[in-house]
């Protein structure tokens, strides 16, 4: 807890604020690059078949063009990134195999953008084409059962039994729908070669893994591959994986021993990075009279691509958030012909909470309750799956608090009761949770005299990183947060986890603590001078060798709902107003209130945000985004930021967010739970659960448009 | 001036739908040849030596020349040719701000402004704005009030707001919130954005 003395949990502006606001902030597309020569990608204008032939004439023709590359003259050049789940990838320019619209087909490089970009729009292309399953229920699409295995299929009780026996029960269908991430940054990558050593420069939330992948893919020494990430123009989990274009562009550079430029444009960020896949769920509720859960089913529909195994199973937490005797889940993978998807801001709760927390409200009103008040009888004292305690959850807290601040006690529940003039008013609220994860990460801390700076490879995509790791290390070390400066994203720095999952923060400044710890010790011994110390911390539960897979660009973490000692997970409590106009059924949300008890906050301007940006992604969820799919091309339709819709400022509602005070002794020494994802959970199903009380209608399809008001 | 790119794969199916549909007589590979053999005899025509116009720039209260390809963007102008990378480029297509720019004063999209156009004008960037170590009030009351996360939107939200101030847009929060409306936050950070430009609006009125 923050004491006078104490940096840790006072409000504190970035660090790298200074550096934002000039322009001097370096984006991995603004690192210099002298001679630099341009690449522009060529996508698949079919979704299913292969390419029969390339006419670059044309296209070679171009003032300047230096390469064209093909899966002709470069094919067995790369191979494939590795998955990030079970399955196969996709694959580009290995073969002439084509997965998915706008995949990657050929790279022409040109002395400039401009040429490379008319080149591109030069290479004509004959298909072998056959006809692609867009999405669920197109004919071809094949359904399987996802097996446990990275995921666990929760079953407590008798479920079936317990539904059948229930006296209220809810019987629903949801769906959720395609989106991407469209962090404002697009997917660029520069390469260089110096000798046999590659340098990237890419926006990534794992400069490791971005290293050890590409040096796997091109078959060379992963200690030759240098990745440069300082800043990441937000990411949101588009930047976690490894993308095919990365060692394409190296093998460009490799070709013609220049350094290759590649900023792709927004449009082909849709389909050479990954997204939110749709989804579907059935979901049922079984309460007793008095509105206490005696069964809950979830079963998921996720799509994936054709080879791909990819799933988030967000079943995990639906399982545990509500005291229920008889639990049981599934998951059923859809393999259609397109891109594999993958992490998106709090990748398996956005989708799964929406049927979950719309339920509970039907529920309540199936049960004339209050929806707070059934929550609260529904709370859990320990996790329901395997009788762990929690870690601490603060659920109710957040509620009440919330509630207080909305103003909650004035509502009408009857729907459509509410109204200003035109305009239908409703009140929704909405459960949030996320698993507290933590992973293996490594810092260098050096103290010469009263200056420190820390080193390791973590990231920050907007999160706050630079400035908590400075507060952190300047409390350990008693010293002014000024004195202290950070750097980050370089693979040359000790090695840091994949920053997603809410798990960052607690993994770098647990290891950054443990390093000062070093520096302390040895000042406490009387060593003057400069002082340099690296240390790495290995979460509880984990071998020590789950730091080696850091190094080796894998993955190793510690997940909330996944521990010995108990199940740990960050809770929070969303509060909406939305207005319906009756005449036109234009949907606005004026105001929200969200409440949050995450553990130790260090920073609770940054932690302000984070929420806050949740937050607005969650209406965002709920109200605006969609990529809109043409089923008879398996093609994404609104693949740019004009027809993909996400809220300007004039669509921002007036947002309150309360931190609750929470200390956690047992989810890490340093009470650390991660915010960055919990901020959109449940908020889809507040504002459908709003829109419910606003007008009578439940709509169980996201995202909600005025064509479901009219 | 607006500078679009037909977007190749949209194009690409609507030849072959045409091919499908208009000359079925013929296998479409077929057709593909004899396209493909006109294609050769355009090439030399159509595939035009690209012009070169040398261009002047005073960005940021300095002059600059460039010799640049005509199709060049003022956007990439800065970016890749004078090396000021704090303009950013979110879309390339006007729909996301981040590459807001002053052009004589008024803010413009500079993805979608071609250098050659600003021949001789006065351009501000965000590198421009402070003075020395002092921040402008705008970019001083963004890091107060932690008006960004990523920061990738920012250059273009201040200069957007210097000039929002500046046209009187940002008496109330209503004007505010819609004259800002052309800069996309992906973090979403609008509701500090506009706590920011409120702070900032009293500073650069008194110063
Ligand atoms: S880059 Fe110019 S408006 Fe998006
Ligand atoms: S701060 Fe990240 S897009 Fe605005």
């Amino acid at each position: 807890m923050a004491d006078d003395t104490s940096i840790i949990g006072k409000a504190r502006p970035r660090i790298d604020g200074p550096a934002k606001v000039t322009g001097a902030a370096r984006y991995p597309s603004d690192e210099p690059a002298p001679g630099a020569v341009w690449a522009f990608l060529v996508t698949s204008a079919i979704a299913r078949g292969k390419v029969k032939s390339f006419d670059l004439d044309e296209a070679k023709a171009v003032p300047g063009v230096l390469d064209i590359l093909t899966h002709w003259n470069v094919g067995g050049d790369a191979k494939p990134p590795a998955p990030t789940s079970k399955g196969k990838p996709t694959t580009t320019l290995e073969s002439d195999r084509i997965w998915h619209d706008g995949q990657i087909i050929a790279v022409v490089v040109a002395e400039t953008y401009e040429a490379a970009r008319e080149a591109a729009n030069r290479v004509h292309v004959d298909y072998d084409e056959e006809k692609p399953s867009a999405t669920f229920g197109s004919p071809g699409a094949q359904e399987e059962k996802r097996e446990p295995g990275d995921h666990e299929d929760p079953k407590i009780g008798d479920p079936e039994k317990a539904f059948g026996a229930a006296p209220v029960k809810i019987d629903q269908r949801y769906e959720t729908p395609t989106q991407h991430h469209n962090p404002m940054e697009l997917f660029t990558t520069t390469c260089f070669w110096q000798g046999d050593k590659l340098t990237i420069y890419e926006p990534s939330q794992f400069v490791y893994g971005l290293k050890n992948n590409v040096a796997k893919q091109l078959g060379i020494d992963p200690a030759k591959v240098t990745v440069v990430s300082r800043f990441t123009g937000g990411a949101f989990g588009s930047k976690g994986g490894t993308t095919a274009r990365t060692a394409w562009i190296a093998v460009a550079a490799r070709r013609l021993k220049r350094p290759v430029k590649l900023v792709a444009t927004r449009d082909q960020g849709f389909t050479i990075a990954t997204y939110r896949a749709e989804t579907r769920h059935r979901l049922r509720l079984g309460a007793d009279a008095n509105g206490r859960l005696t069964a809950l089913i979830h079963e998921g529909w996720e799509l994936t691509s054709r080879p791909s195994q990819y799933n988030v199973s967000g079943t995990e937490s639906t399982a545990r958030i509500y005291a229920c005797p008889n639990v049981e889940t599934a998951v059923n993978l859809v393999h259609a012909d397109r891109n594999t998807p993958g992490f998106m801001r709090a990748p398996p709760d956005t989708p799964y909470m929406f049927p979950l927390e719309s339920a509970m409200d039907e529920l309540a009103y199936a049960l004339k309750m209050d929806p707070v008040e059934l929550r609260r009888l529904n709370d859990a004292p320990k996790d329901p799956i395997n009788g762990l305690p929690w870690s601490s959850r603060s659920l109710m807290k957040c509620y009440d608090a919330a509630a207080e601040r909305f103003g909650w006690k004035q509502r009408n529940p009857v729907p459509g009761a509410m109204r200003d003039g035109d305009w239908k008013i409703g009140w929704g609220c909405a459960t949030a949770a996320y698993p507290s994860n933590i992973a293996p990460c490594g810092a260098t801390v050096r103290l010469d005299g009263d200056k420190a700076s820390i080193g390791l490879a973590g990231q920050d995509l907007g999160t706050g990183a630079y400035t908590v790791i400075a507060m952190t290390a300047a409390q350990a070390l008693k010293l002014p947060v000024e004195n202290v400066s950070v750097e980050l994203g370089h693979t040359d720095l000790p090695a840091a986890s994949l920053a997603a999952g809410s798990s960052h923060t607690a993994s770098i400044c647990h290891a950054v603590a443990a390093a000062c710890d070093k520096v302390n010790a040895k000042r406490a011994q009387g060593e003057t001078g400069v002082i340099e110390e690296t240390a790495a911390n290995v979460p509880n539960g984990l071998p020590d060798s789950a730091m080696d897979k850091i190094n080796h660009g894998q993955m190793a973490i510690s997940r909330g709902f996944g521990r010995k000692d108990c199940t740990a997970y960050a809770f929070g409590a969303h509060f909406i107003e939305v207005r319906v106009h009756g005449r036109t059924g234009e949907i606005r949300t004026p105001r929200m209130v969200s409440a949050f008890a995450s553990g130790t906050i260090i920073n609770p301007l940054t932690a302000y945000s984070q929420y806050m940006g949740g937050m607005i992604w969650g209406i965002s969820a709920a109200l605006f985004e969609k990529t809109e799919i043409d089923l008879r091309a398996a093609r994404y339709t609104n693949d740019n930021l004009a027809d993909y819709l996400i809220p300007v400022n004039a669509d921002a509602p007036e947002i309150d967010v309360l931190l609750v005070p929470e200390e956690d002794n047992a989810v890490n020494p340093m009470g650390i739970k991660g915010i960055g994802e919990i901020g959109i959970v449940g908020v889809n199903a507040a504002v459908a659960n709003a829109v419910f009380h606003a007008t009578g209608r439940r709509i169980r399809r996201l995202p909600i448009r005025i064509e479901d008001m009219v | 001036m607006t500078f679009t790119v037909t977007p190749l794969r949209r194009w690409r199916i609507t030849r072959r739908k045409l091919l499908k549909g208009g000359m079925g007589l013929l296998a479409a590979g077929a057709w593909a040849r004899f396209f493909g053999f006109f294609r050769h005899a355009r090439a030399a025509e159509t595939v035009r030596p690209p012009s070169t116009i040398t261009t002047r720039l005073r960005i940021n209260g300095r002059d600059n020349t460039f010799k640049l390809d005509s199709r060049v963007t003022l956007l990439d102008a800065l970016r890749e040719h004078a090396g000021l990378t704090g303009s950013k480029k979110g879309c390339d297509h006007g729909q996301c701000g981040a590459c807001t720019v002053h052009v004589n004063g008024r803010r413009v999209l500079s993805c979608l402004t071609l250098a050659a156009t600003a021949d001789g004008k006065d351009v501000a960037t965000i590198e421009g704005l402070a003075e020395g170590k002092k921040l402008h009030p705008v970019q001083q009351a963004f890091v107060d009030h932690d008006a960004f996360q990523c920061g990738y939107c920012t250059p273009g939200q201040i200069m957007s707001a210097v000039a929002c101030i500046k046209e009187k847009h940002a008496e109330t929060d209503a004007d505010i919130r819609e004259y800002m409306s052309g800069n996309l936050c992906r973090c979403a950070a609008y509701p500090k954005i506009v706590a920011a430009i409120k702070q900032a609006r009293g500073a650069t009125e008194r110063g």
